[in-house]
Parts: C-alpha cells; structure tokens; sequence
C-alpha cells in the first residue's frame, strides 16, 4: 500500500492512518540494555504497529526531532513543549530494514548514555538479540544481566 | 490527506449533543495492552513505539508522539490471570512522568512487584 502524501499532517493522525491501514509487523529483535549498576538489565520490546510504519516508510519523523524534544525537556525551566511542529511538520523518512528500524529505536527509546558508549567499558552496556535468546521464565528476572562472555 | 470537518458541535440521531472540545481534549492519546510475564509482548497498542521490560512488575511506554508536558494523565490497570477473578487483589502505579516515556508498576498485596498477564495503559492529555 502507497503511504499517502502527508505533508502538514500531524504525527498523531499519520499513526491513526497507519493503525487503520497497515498490518502490525511483530519483530523478533529485543535489545538488552543497563543504564545502571544497581538495576537489573532492561529490555526494549519494539511495537509492532509502530514497527509497521517504519517499515512502510513515509510516517516516522527522523530520529533527530526526539533529541531536540529531549534537549528541550532537560531545561530546568521546561514547562511544555515549544517545537511540537518538529514532529509534525519534519519531513518523515523514508522505509527502512527491520535492522535499521531497531536501530533507530535504539536511539529513540533508550537513553543516550548507554547507546552512545555501549561498548566502551569493561563489557557492552547493550546486546540486540532474538527474543529466544532470552529466558523463558522471570524466576530471577531482577537479577539478570548482561553475560560477561559478550566482552570477548 | 483530504477531508476536513470544522465543527464546535456535534449532536446525535436524538438530539444528544457534545462539544467537539471533549473529543479533542478527553480522547485517549495513548494506549497499551501487553503482556507483562515471560517475555513481555504487546496485544493491541496506539501511539507506543515500545515497551521497556524494566524487571519485575516494572514497565515503561515509550510513546511515538510525544505529549505536550509532564502533566499528562495516566491510568494503570493489571490481571494476574486471565479469568479475571483474581485481577483486583494488586495495585498499578504509574511514575517517572517524561513527555515521551511513562513508568508503570504492578504489585501484589505484599507491595512486592508482580508481573502481570494483562497489564493495560492508558494516557490522557494534551499531544505536542
């Protein structure tokens, strides 16, 4: 299905299009991930109606428009947000990979700190895996972690 | 896209009317059903983008649209089971308000996170 033209069309409205009109894309992908030493690893579960979109291209704003977002909100006199219109009036990307689609999740929904250096320490701060890589069960699920093994 | 309907009203078949107002501003702008045991899947969602397994009966949104501030309104419910018969004895908390992310928690009567089967969020508030 052709993504309609939506320019000048908010962002809240393209997802309502796309929620009616495409089938939800269920990825196999997680991404593991601590931000800190005192948690347990956390895991990204990317949703499959927004995973559609960025399959089908022509919805999502680029990553860029949530950091400027974020920047914004980080302000200590933040009150509300000024620059919506990036969101709605950027113009969308275009299709993209499963891969590049998690990708671009990753920058989007986990926090700079641990993407941007994921790898710089001892051992990686982050893992993209398959879900079956997981455990089945949550017995312990506070204690998991990321495997030391993956620093080789 | 085509189509635009300009209205302050809208009124019913029997003459029951609303102001297009409590659409706008009383709709739903985000919601979630997932499961939140094993490994955590989504049922049905609406402007999420994700869903971050945090730890046990500990869940984070992650939403595609962002919301105009932090004030926004969030109602958290969840099920132990499927039956339903012993979805109320657990409280759902919501925490960690940021435009684009929201924190939910569930926990059992011993106030010790619990994950749940069927863990629903819904967001009310004003869209960036």
């Amino acid at each position: 299905m052709q993504t309609p033209n939506f320019k000048g069309t908010k962002l809240f409205d393209r997802l309502g299009w796309a929620k009616e009109n495409l089938e939800p894309y269920q990825s196999d992908y997680r991404v593991v991930y601590e931000d800190s030493i005192d948690e347990c690893a956390k895991i990204l579960v990317p949703d499959p109606n927004w995973m559609a979109c960025a399959l089908q291209g022509g919805i999502l704003p680029p990553v860029w428009v949530y950091h400027e977002l974020a920047k914004d909100e980080a302000q200590p006199d933040f009150k509300k947000h000024t620059r919506g219109y990036l969101l709605h009036e950027t113009q969308p990307v275009e299709d993209m990979t499963e891969e590049e689609a998690i990708e671009y999740l990753i920058m989007k929904d986990i926090p700079q700190s641990v993407w941007q250096t994921w790898d710089e320490g001892n051992r990686p701060k982050m893992v993209i895996c398959n879900k079956e890589q997981l455990p089945q069960t949550r017995t312990w699920r506070n204690a998991w972690r990321i495997s030391d093994e993956l620093a080789a | 896209m085509a189509g635009k309907i300009i209205a302050d009203t809208l009124e019913s078949g029997i003459g029951a009317d609303i102001a297009t107002n409590y659409v706008v501003f009383g709709s739903a702008k985000s919601w979630v059903n997932f499961n939140g045991s094993g490994t955590v899947a989504t049922r049905e969602t609406f402007n999420a983008s994700s869903i971050t397994d945090l730890g046990t009966g500990n869940y984070q949104v992650n939403f595609g649209n962002a919301l105009l501030n932090v004030n926004y309104s969030a109602n958290v419910t969840g099920a132990y089971t499927d039956s339903g018969l012993t979805s109320c004895s657990s409280t759902n908390t919501c925490r960690s308000h940021t435009t684009t992310s929201m924190r939910a928690t569930s926990a059992g009567t011993s106030n010790s996170g619990v994950d749940m089967i069927r863990m629903c969020v819904l967001i009310h508030g004003e869209l960036a």
